[in-house]
């Protein structure tokens, strides 16, 4: 949603003076340690975060058991080790499967990779959708603003990003799942796969495809705005340019200067955004989640929230870093690939 | 390069269809009975999972010695046919149905008793569910296949009240004590897990459904239906538009709002049921620890009876089911709800009466003060804390409600929201003066009773303070003494009168407000399915019991009328009917494949427009850029 903002983070240095060879390899290799660094501070700042949480561990667990004072200041005795020898622990493996969520008495590991998949295949889908419709739109008003195109599509997308989330999702899931003025209820109300449908056969792809239609619809709406006006305005700024006049007085008609040279350097903005978005694609999507009840990340973040479940939180919290430092990395260099100026 | 990879997309889709057309003719298919509820399980495994949603599964997977009737609650046959008490009130001997088997063929026999027993006995970790059933018994013996013999240190009615889900040896066994921390006991696939009760969980997805299959072993006979599955929804009106469209039978845990937008509806009865959860206004009575040392900085007027009094007396409690519950419930009295008629008590001697509030306030020397807010005897202006769950909607309502309820008597709250686990902690350590809250009632009343045992307040341990199951403080010699006396009376009409005195003396002295007991909102495709049974009969929630009642006995429809079997015959005169019961056979023939298949034609009909707008669209705009 906000990553409206974000694109400048992804922006080209401003061109340096040329350098010697080798360059490259540097540039690279400090934006690899830089990510390292980031994520090492992370790692540490979790363990500590997590512990600086108000809240006795072992009264909410024990909660709604028939436990007596004795057992339970047993289990109290088995997990009151000395901080230091828990942070060992914790930086041996950060992702210890030994670690049990105290919400789903299961490892933490295994609950976050029973929820990760389905989160990655909406968002993922969402977000490909949403940056090649985008994409499109966005040419094609940018590079006649003010065109009936322009306005209308403007409208469109501003209007469908402003929808909050969850308004929009449950319009889709009234008209579309349940069926109203006349439109029958073509889609599931909610879930990722019909009870007993084996999602190993081609049955079960359909079956998770047909469940995916409306929380993707929803979604790919929603994020439309962030590419197609990223998209636009980069090549409304591109249009201006003295080069594409050049590339006109050459007789190429307008089709091409579009494609061959306005477009290819109007994408740079939009290709971090879509990037830095992929990073977020973890994290999941909680309200959407919530309306179409699809079990991903978002959700499982939430239910551990409510808890407060500290062992997941402090896994779910972790992955997220990590997701979002590698897609801001992934970003960076690539922007190392494609754009030569950076490489100067 | 965008449009090839959108062709591709559609490509893909059109191929794929036609292919899943084809497994359209199945076998006979199965009756598949579906509940939607708001919440995942947090395990399958009986000696892990605490969650309600958890123990119903437990429940329909491994039958329990007895159960809870479904008339009044009290103890009934279920593995044991039936038991005896000797004279000292020690030795129980129960006797097992005859010829029980597992789901997958091995006999049931008092060796799969004694096991399951033992192993909370010896265990750690199998304690922590069950472990208040097996406190008082020295030892389990069967002295032959279908006789279980078990001692207790004392006599106790719980012995007739054995919730404890009886487990297979034979699968039980390999998991030992460590393994069974972390054991999961999920269905590999396409097998099921071995059981008693009468479904048997078949596959699980987390955060999305639990499928159980019929037993055919089931001591009571095999339920009506095929399969069972509970599907989870994670918002309640995804919730009531699922039943509205007919993808689960039956929906549980309904919001007031949604309930009413069901009702009327065709095909779906409504159903308010009662339900054994009271919500509760609650006083600090004095906080101090088990051994009565003095904790927190609770105001000392909430331990003067007659300001407890005074408040009871200022709310209106059929407001607040009015209001907050929307009318789904009943104005409270006891700790103890209604539904359990053999055990609760209504003394009702403290209605809505502001009058006679302010009349007590000024008898017992708290005068009114100038700004409106009366003055204790020890010249503390009555000023009070008061806690609600900022979780909850209901809480923080009634929070209000309160405010101005004692505000018309001269007392000023100062509502405090705090989410529930730090209210948790905050009562614990006594610093607090009021809180709303609310508690479910087992049938057996032993463990409500002991919330208000001096015992079960707080205790030390390492110099921190920590909650125990006492919120109120609630510490008295006589009602200590009833306590232990019903604890060890095996005779259920003896025990009634004791748990109803300790209900006069909570009542009494004003140890909480019982501000209202909630409905259970339920509701289901009648156009569907039959049979269902409350608990109590008739009045009761329908699902969520003590028992499994209506996962037993619900049916079909088309079984008990037999007037539309034939989905193929011509469309007859009577639409509305007709059209009831087409939805009815596609949905339950796992024909939702007919919607799959039409919904992804149109999805690809879709993209293909797309495609085609996308192409014609450009192929005008070279033609512009021709000219």
């Amino acid at each position: 949603m906000s990553l409206l903002q974000e694109v400048a983070v992804g922006e080209p240095d401003p061109i340096r003076p040329r350098r010697g060879t080798g360059s490259t390899a540097r540039i690279i290799g400090s934006k690899v340690l830089r990510a390292v660094v980031t994520l090492a501070f992370v790692v540490v700042f979790n363990f500590f975060l997590f512990r600086l949480l108000p809240g006795d561990p072992i009264g909410l667990y024990t909660r709604g058991r028939n436990m007596d004072a004795e057992q339970i200041a047993a289990l109290r005795e088995e997990l009151n080790r000395p901080i230091w020898e828990q942070f060992l622990t914790y930086v041996r493996n950060p992702f210890d499967p030994g670690i049990d969520s105290t919400r789903f008495s299961q490892p933490v590991w295994e609950l976050i990779g029973e929820r990760i998949w389905p989160t990655l295949l909406l968002l993922g889908t969402a977000i490909v959708l949403a940056s090649i419709i985008g994409i499109w739109i966005g040419i094609r008003a940018g590079w006649k603003p003010g065109s009936r195109f322009d306005k209308i599509s403007t409208g469109t997308t501003l209007t469908l990003y402003s929808m909050p989330e969850f308004w929009l999702g449950m319009m889709l899931l009234i008209v579309f799942g349940v069926g109203a003025f006349g439109i029958p209820g073509l889609f599931p109300v909610g879930g990722i796969v019909s009870p007993g449908v084996d999602t190993g056969s081609p049955e079960g792809w359909l079956n998770v495809l047909w469940h995916m239609v409306l929380p993707c619809t929803t979604l790919t709406l929603i994020y439309l705005a962030d590419y197609s006006l990223v998209m636009r305005a980069s090549l409304v700024d591109e249009r201006r340019q003295e080069y594409l006049m050049l590339a006109r007085a050459k007789g190429l008609r307008d089709v091409m200067v579009r494609k061959r040279h306005a477009v290819p350097n109007a994408l740079l903005p939009t290709i971090t955004l879509i990037f830095l978005s992929l990073g977020f694609v973890v994290t999941g999507a909680i309200t959407v989640e919530t309306v179409f009840s699809w079990p991903g990340l978002g959700l499982l973040t939430y239910e551990a929230l409510r808890g407060p479940d500290i062992p997941l939180l402090q896994a779910i919290f972790l992955l997220f870093s990590i997701a979002v430092i590698g897609a801001n990395l992934i970003a960076e260099l690539l922007y190392v690939v494609i754009d030569p100026r950076v490489r100067q | 390069m965008i449009r090839r990879m959108i062709a591709s997309v559609a490509a893909a889709t059109i191929v794929a269809v036609p292919a899943a057309a084809v497994p359209q003719a199945q076998a006979a298919d199965p009756v598949v009975f579906t509940v939607g509820m708001l919440a995942d399980v947090d395990s399958l495994n009986p000696f892990t999972g605490i969650l309600a949603e958890s123990y119903e599964i437990f429940q329909l997977q491994y039958a329990t010695l007895m159960s809870a009737s479904s008339a009044d609650f009290t103890p009934t046959p279920a593995l044991a046919e039936s038991w005896e008490v000797s004279a000292d009130g020690k030795t129980w001997t129960y006797t097992l149905q005859p010829d029980l088997l597992w789901s997958d063929g091995v006999p049931l026999t008092a060796n799969d008793v004694v096991y399951t027993f033992q192993r909370i006995l010896d265990g750690r970790y199998e304690q922590r569910n069950f472990g208040n059933y097996v406190r008082n018994i020295t030892s389990v013996t069967a002295t032959d296949d279908r006789t279980v013999v078990m001692t207790t240190k004392e006599p106790s009615p719980i012995m007739e009240r054995l919730a404890v889900y009886i487990l297979p040896e034979h699968v039980w066994s390999s998991i030992d004590g460590k393994a069974v921390k972390s054991f999961a006991n999920e269905p590999a696939e396409g097998e099921i897990t071995v059981g008693s009760g009468p479904f048997l969980v078949v596959e699980r997805r987390t955060g999305q459904f639990i499928r159980m299959v019929a037993n055919d072993n089931y001591f009571k006979g095999r339920p009506n239906v095929d399969e069972l599955v509970f599907r989870i929804y994670n918002n309640p009106d995804a919730l009531g538009q699922a039943l509205v469209k007919g993808e689960i039978d039956f929906a549980s845990g309904l919001t007031a709002d949604v309930f009413s937008t069901l009702e009327g509806q065709e095909g779906i009865t409504t159903y308010a049921g009662d339900y054994s959860g009271f919500n509760e206004l609650a006083f600090n009575l004095g906080a101090a620890t088990s051994d009565g040392k003095a904790i927190g900085d609770g105001n000392p007027h909430m331990q003067d009876q007659r300001v407890r009094l005074a408040i009871s007396h200022a709310i209106d409690r059929q407001q607040l089911v009015d209001k907050i519950l929307d009318g789904y419930g009943t104005p409270g009295s006891t700790v103890i709800p209604p539904l359990y008629s053999t055990l609760h008590i209504d003394p009702g001697t403290q209605g809505y009466d502001p009058a006679l509030s302010n009349q007590i306030l000024d008898d017992a020397g708290y005068a009114m003060g100038p700004d409106g807010v009366r003055v204790g005897p020890d010249g503390v202006p009555m000023r009070y804390r008061l806690f609600v769950r900022s979780d909850s909607d209901s809480s923080v309502k009634s929070g209000e409600y309160f405010k101005s309820y004692l505000a018309a008597i001269g007392i000023e709250a100062e509502i405090k929201p705090v989410d529930e686990n730090a209210l948790f902690e905050i009562i614990g350590r006594g610093e607090f003066d009021m809180f709303e809250w609310g508690w479910v009632v087992e049938p057996d009343p032993d463990y409500q009773l002991s919330t208000f045992t001096c015992a079960k307040r707080s205790y030390e341990d390492g110099g921190e303070i920590y909650a125990d199951l006492s919120d109120s403080f609630f510490c008295d010699e006589a009602y200590d003494e009833l306590y232990a006396k019903q604890a060890v009376t095996t005779d259920q009409a003896a025990r009634a009168d004791i748990v109803k005195q300790m209900q006069q003396i909570l009542y009494d002295d004003v140890a909480y407000v019982v501000t209202f007991y909630y409905d259970n909102l339920e509701a289901y495709r009648s156009d569907r399915f039959t049979g269902f049974v409350g608990q109590p009969e008739g009045t009761g929630s329908l699902t969520f019991q003590y028992g499994t009642y209506t996962y037993e006995n619900v049916a079909p429809i088309s079984d008990e009328g037999g007037t539309t079997d034939e989905p193929t015959a011509a469309p007859s005169p009577g639409a509305t009917d007709e059209a009831g019961n087409e939805t009815a056979a596609e949905e339950t023939s796992g024909g939702s494949n007919t919607g799959l298949i039409i919904g992804l034609v149109i999805a690809a009909l879709v993209i293909v427009g797309l495609v085609i707008v996308l192409v014609r669209m450009r192929s005008k705009s070279q033609e512009g850029d021709k000219e």
